[in-house]
């Protein structure tokens, strides 16, 4: 794969019928502080976000996918050249209708509130009581948590505490989700339970999402294209479109050619970037 | 389940027999003479002088004298502690400027104000209620800052990324997050403003638990003495305990406290 790729010819690989764009990286460059100065962590990233597609942020541990992804939503700032947009407005603090989903979710929770109050927190005050509700019930039905409302998290597993935080998101509606590793910390079989109740929502809302992970299994299953980054400051290194038939299904669609091809060369572009 | 049978489950009845069997050694070493002090009385002779002074009302008089203004000194010390404490701990500029004379200010033991208070405010219940107020404000300060300072910064980035506004992620995030140091500092401030209401009692105003000990010790009446003595341990375990029920009835939602879920 070749190196920055600019979005045009991006778009153009990816061959299907061209999207508007949701998101737009020009340029875009983080200074993070450290104690010998400031120290450049992510160099000259490049990218479009179309809108209603799934892009998975690839890289290894420490390669700068999570900073990225907080660029994205306005939690970290780049340097000043840097082009960052979402829907068209530059992005200056978290963009609207754009939710960040947290790995750490047992720390993005609120311990003192119920899960239904916990999906509440964005809405509150914002859309009236009686669309509040419906809308709380409504995300939490497509988590499969409504019997779970009047829980606290911590009465919660894992898996079902990460599935409040995305009907959180979910509640307010989001034409972007921002998923940092939302699934990392999982065990195997709840992992795969929540990326088809991932992929269920991304079919039912069309929203954009940006989803960092280090599985290479995982991003070719979810994505539509994946981003692989490397280096230091990190750029992306490799842009790898996957034209996988959806809906995708956990066995089937890993048992294709095509899969084991895409996984193969998305590993290989790691393995070679690594060294 | 009857509520005697309930008390009874929640009591410990060891422990309350251990105390027993102390007080009866007590007795026990002063009728034989064994314990030959001048002006140690025998816990019978206490009973019977702390009764005496319930039937008259003196000592009623006295505890709520001292129980009100350990009251309203803990709660003025909160409500300044809980304020500074948020400014200084949200606030970085003026933790920056204040920092060092805070710290000064902690190193002197705020018994050491007691003659100092004395001289400007004078024998009176201000000198008491200033005592109260500064001493039970410290700790109440303290584990404000240190509550909303570690504060998790998830939480700050949740709050970013739902658009929250600042007065609403201070009241439905950071407050409530840092709401188990808080109830800590406002329980060490609770047990402190007593220690300065009856230290300021004793030296200060004339009133008060600490005042009647005074009293009882300059008209050679240990057993009153002992009485006295007694009677602040017992409001000092009241007031601890009604603290923690309260915590108990409004931070129910809380359980398992934030703090302690890791």
């Amino acid at each position: 794969m070749t190196v920055e790729r600019s979005a045009d010819v991006s778009s153009a690989a990816l061959g299907t019928q061209p999207r508007s764009v949701a998101c737009q990286c020009r340029n875009a460059s983080v200074d993070l502080g450290s104690r010998a100065g400031p120290r450049r962590i992510l160099g000259d990233i490049n990218f479009d976000l179309h809108e209603g597609e799934f892009v998975a942020i690839l890289g290894r541990s420490g390669s700068g996918k999570t900073t990225l992804l907080r660029v994205l939503g306005g939690l970290v700032d780049p340097t000043p050249e840097s082009v960052v947009t979402f829907h068209g407005r530059p992005v200056a603090g978290p963009p609207q209708d754009v939710v960040f989903v947290f790995q750490n979710y047992a720390a993005s929770l609120l311990p003192w509130r119920t899960v239904h109050n916990n999906v509440a927190l964005g809405l509150e005050g914002k859309v009236p009581v009686a669309v509040k509700r419906a809308r709380i019930s409504e995300s939490l039905a497509t988590v499969g948590l409504e019997a779970r409302a009047a829980d606290y998290p911590w009465q919660l597993s894992g898996g079902m505490q990460q599935r409040v935080q995305l009907a959180r998101s979910l509640a307010m509606r989001p034409r972007g989700l921002l998923m940092d590793e939302p699934f990392g910390s999982l065990d195997a079989m709840t992992k795969a339970s929540l990326q088809d109740q991932l992929q269920q929502v991304h079919q039912h809302t069309g929203a954009t999402i940006a989803f960092v992970t280090h599985d290479i299994d995982e991003a070719v299953f979810l994505s539509d294209r994946i981003l692989v980054l490397d280096g230091s400051p990190a750029t992306i290194a490799h842009e790898i479109p996957v034209e996988l038939p959806r809906p995708r299904d956990q066995l089937a669609t890993k048992e294709l050619p095509e899969f084991l091809r895409l996984r193969r060369q998305v590993y290989d572009a790691i393995v070679e970037t690594g060294d | 389940m009857t509520s005697a049978t309930a008390v009874l489950r929640r009591t410990n009845v060891l422990g309350v027999a251990t105390m027993l069997l102390l007080l009866g050694a007590w007795e026990l070493l002063i009728r034989v003479g064994l314990l030959d002090f001048q002006n140690l009385p025998a816990p019978s002779a206490v009973a019977a002088r702390a009764q005496q002074l319930l039937a008259s009302g003196e000592l009623m008089t006295n505890l709520l004298h001292t129980l009100r203004v350990t009251l309203l000194g803990w709660v003025l010390a909160s409500v300044i502690g809980i304020g500074l404490g948020l400014v200084l701990g949200l606030w970085r500029p003026a933790w920056r400027w204040s920092m060092a004379s805070f710290e000064l200010l902690r190193a002197v033991p705020p018994i050491s104000l007691v003659p100092l208070a004395l001289l400007v405010f004078g024998f009176s219940v201000r000198t008491e209620l200033t005592l109260i107020v500064y001493a039970s404000a410290w700790p109440v300060l303290v584990n404000t800052i240190e509550g909303v300072r570690t504060v998790r910064p998830e939480l700050r980035d949740v709050a970013r990324t739902l658009h929250l506004s600042r007065r609403e992620t201070l009241l439905k995030l950071t407050l409530p997050a840092a709401m188990p140091s808080i109830v800590v500092g406002l329980q060490l401030g609770l047990s402190l403003a007593l220690v300065l209401a009856v230290v300021a009692e004793l030296v200060g105003n004339p009133s008060g638990l600490g005042n009647a000990l005074i009293l009882a010790q300059l008209a050679l009446r240990p057993e009153e003495m002992f009485a006295y003595v007694f009677t602040i341990g017992l409001l000092g375990i009241a007031l601890n305990a009604a603290f923690r029920q309260i915590v108990a009835w409004t931070l129910t939602s809380a359980k398992p406290l934030p703090g302690k879920v890791s």
